[in-house]
C-alpha cells in the first residue's frame, strides 16, 4: 500500500517535470524564432519569397542557395581569411596568456600587481579608443589592408583575457607539485611543459573556443583595417555581399549560416568548454 | 595597448584631419566644441538609454531565465543549448536575423500585429525615429540577455539544493526564498553580469552599424558609432579621438566607480 503510494507521487512528479519541461521547450523555440526565420528562409527560392513572404511556412524547400553563395569566389575568400586569422590568433593568445599567467601565478617576479593590472586594463580599454592608433600604424609599416593587423590586434587583446583566466587557474595549482618535481632536477620550461600544460588543459579547452568564437566574430577591426576583398574577414564580406543581393533575401540568409556555421559547430561540440571558458572568463563579451 | 591609449590622448588635443597635410596643438578645442555639439550630446544620451535598458534586460530577464533553466530536469542540456545558441552568432548575424523581422509590411513583427488586429501599429521599425533605438537595443538585448542567463546559471548550480529545500522546510515561500536564499550567494555572479552589461553597452557599435548605420537622424547614433563616423568618413580623427576618449574614461568611472561599490558593498546585501 504504501509502496504504491510513493510510487504514485514519484509517477506524478515525472509528470509534472514532463510538463515543465515541455513548458520550456516551447519558450526556446519561441527565443529561437528570430533564428528559426534566417534557417527556413535560406532554403527557399526568391520568387517563392516574394510570393508568399519571409515567414511563410509553405513552399518547396531547396539548397540553391547554398550551392550559389558558395560558388562564389568572394564568400569562399572571406572564409578562407577569416580561418587565416582566427586560428593563429587563437593559437598566439592563448600559448602566450599561459606563459604569462603561469609566471604571474607562480613565479612572481618583482612588479607582478603592476603587471596583472596592465592586463586587466586591456580587458576594459574600448576599442574605439585604439582605431586611429592602429589604423596609423599599420599604414606606417604597410601591413594595412592584409591579414597581418588583424591577427596582431586579436593577439594582443586575447592576451588580457588569457592571461587572467590562466593567472587564476595556476594559483590553484598546488606548489608543492611544482617542487617536487624541481627538486627532482626539471627545469622551469620542462616543467612547465610536462607537468603544467597538461594540468591545464580543460582552460586551455575553454579559453580556445571562447577566443575562436570572438575573433571569428569581429567585426570592428576587419572594417577598420583592410579594404580589399582579398584581405577582409568574413563578417565584413558578408556585409559587402548583402548588398549585392539586397532583395535576394534566400542567398542573404544562405550567407549569413554559412558564415555562422564554423562558431555554431564549435558551440555544439565544445559546449562545455564553451560554457567554462565564458562563465570562467568572466569580463569579455 | 598602453601606448595606442596616449596616442588617442594626444589625437584628441590637436586639429588632425586627414585630408589636410598638418596638424597643430589646439589644446581643449576639440573638447570645447564637443560639448556644444548637439550630435554629441544625441550620442551620448542614446548610450546612455542603451546602457540603462541593457543593464536591467541582463539583469532581470537573464536572471529569470536562469532561474527557470536552473529547474528543468528532463532533456535540460538540449533546452539550455536553445537559449545558449544566440551567443555563437555574431553580431552581424544578429544584425541581420532581426532585419528581417523589423521590415515593413514583409517583417514577422508587423505580421503578428496585424494577424492579432493591431495591423494600424504596423511600421517600418528601424527606419522610424522614434522606435529604431529601442528595436536594435531589443535585437542586441537578445544575445546579451545569452550571456547574463550563463553567468547566473553558473552561479545558481552553487547555490547549494540543501539550503533550498531547508528554507522550504521553514516554509518560506519562493518570492522570500530567492530573495533571502538565492540573491545573497550568488554575488559574484551579479557583479560579473553588471560590469559585462556595461562594458559591452557601452562599446557596442556593429549591430548598430548592420542595422541602421547610426540612422534615422542619429536616432541609433552611440559614442562609438560618433568616434567611428567623426574618424573613417570625414576624417576628422582629432574629434573622433575626442570622443573615444570621453567614452574611455566614461567606462573607467562607470566600471571603476561599480567595482568601489561592489567591494564596499559586499553586494550580498540585494
Amino acid at each position: 500500500m504504501k509502496n504504491s503510494d510513493a510510487e504514485i507521487r514519484k509517477n506524478k512528479k515525472k509528470v509534472k517535470e514532463y510538463r515543465y519541461s515541455v513548458f520550456m521547450l516551447v519558450m526556446g523555440v519561441i527565443f529561437l524564432i528570430p533564428a528559426i526565420g534566417v534557417f527556413l528562409t535560406s532554403f527557399r527560392t526568391d520568387t517563392e519569397i516574394s510570393k508568399h513572404g519571409i515567414w511563410a511556412l509553405s513552399g518547396n524547400l531547396t539548397v540553391d542557395n547554398y550551392l550559389h553563395m558558395w560558388s562564389s569566389s568572394g564568400t569562399r575568400i572571406y572564409m578562407r581569411n577569416s580561418f587565416l586569422v582566427a586560428v593563429p590568433a587563437t593559437l598566439f593568445s592563448v600559448i602566450l596568456g599561459s606563459l604569462s599567467g603561469f609566471v604571474l601565478a607562480k613565479l612572481k617576479p618583482k612588479g607582478t600587481g603592476v603587471l596583472t593590472l596592465f592586463f586587466v586594463s586591456g580587458l576594459f580599454v574600448p576599442p574605439q579608443i585604439l582605431l586611429i592608433p592602429l589604423f596609423q600604424l599599420f599604414n606606417k609599416i604597410h601591413l594595412y589592408d592584409t591579414l597581418w593587423p588583424m591577427i596582431i590586434v586579436h593577439t594582443g587583446y586575447g592576451v588580457s583575457l588569457c592571461t587572467l583566466v590562466m593567472k587564476n587557474f595556476f594559483r590553484h595549482v598546488p606548489d608543492a607539485l611544482l617542487e617536487a618535481a624541481l627538486v627532482d632536477g626539471a627545469s622551469e620550461p620542462r616543467l612547465f611543459a610536462q607537468i603544467v600544460l597538461p594540468l591545464s588543459r580543460p582552460a586551455i579547452g575553454a579559453l580556445a573556443t571562447l577566443q575562436f568564437t570572438f575573433i571569428w566574430n569581429d567585426f570592428l577591426y576587419p572594417l577598420i583595417l583592410a579594404r580589399s576583398e582579398s584581405a577582409q574577414t568574413v563578417m565584413v564580406g558578408i556585409l559587402n555581399m548583402a548588398g549585392q543581393y539586397s532583395t535576394a533575401y534566400g542567398a542573404q540568409a544562405a550567407l549569413s549560416i554559412i558564415a555562422s556555421v564554423p562558431t555554431i559547430l564549435v558551440f555544439f561540440l565544445f559546449q562545455k568548454q564553451f560554457i567554462t571558458g565564458l562563465t570562467t572568463g568572466a569580463v569579455k563579451g | 595597448m598602453v601606448g595606442p591609449t596616449l596616442y588617442s590622448f594626444y589625437f584628441s588635443l590637436t586639429d588632425w584631419n586627414l585630408l589636410k597635410s598638418n596638424h597643430h596643438f589646439i589644446g581643449l578645442d576639440n573638447f570645447r566644441a564637443l560639448f556644444v555639439d548637439s550630435d554629441f550630446w544625441q550620442a551620448f544620451t542614446n548610450t546612455a538609454i542603451w546602457t540603462v535598458i541593457g543593464l536591467f534586460a541582463s539583469l532581470i530577464i537573464g536572471f529569470a531565465l536562469a532561474l527557470l533553466l536552473s529547474r528543468t530536469r528532463i532533456w535540460g542540456r538540449a533546452i539550455k543549448s536553445m537559449f545558449f545558441l544566440p551567443l555563437a552568432l555574431s553580431l552581424v548575424v544578429v544584425g541581420f536575423i532581426w532585419f528581417w523581422i523589423y521590415r515593413f509590411d514583409f517583417g514577422l513583427l508587423d505580421k503578428v500585429l496585424r494577424g492579432v488586429g493591431l495591423g494600424f501599429l504596423a511600421k517600418d521599425w528601424l527606419a522610424n525615429s522614434s522606435t529604431a533605438l529601442i528595436a536594435v537595443i531589443v535585437a542586441w538585448a537578445w544575445q546579451q540577455i545569452s550571456l547574463s542567463m550563463i553567468i547566473f546559471l553558473a552561479g545558481l548550480t552553487s547555490v547549494s539544493a540543501e539550503l533550498i529545500e531547508a528554507s522550504q522546510m521553514d516554509g518560506a515561500k519562493w518570492k522570500s526564498q530567492i530573495r533571502h536564499v538565492v540573491i545573497p550567494s550568488i554575488g559574484p555572479a551579479i557583479s560579473v553580469v553588471i560590469s559585462l552589461a556595461l562594458i559591452n553597452s557601452l562599446k557596442t557599435f556593429d549591430i548598430i552599424y548592420v542595422m541602421t548605420q547610426g540612422g534615422p537622424y542619429g536616432t541609433t547614433r552611440t559614442l562609438s558609432v560618433l568616434s567611428y563616423r567623426e574618424a573613417f568618413r570625414s576624417y576628422n580623427f582629432g574629434y573622433s579621438s575626442a570622443v573615444a576618449v570621453v567614452l574611455f574614461i566614461l567606462t573607467v568611472i562607470i566600471i571603476g566607480g561599480f567595482m568601489r561599490l561592489a567591494k564596499w558593498g559586499g553586494l550580498n546585501e540585494e
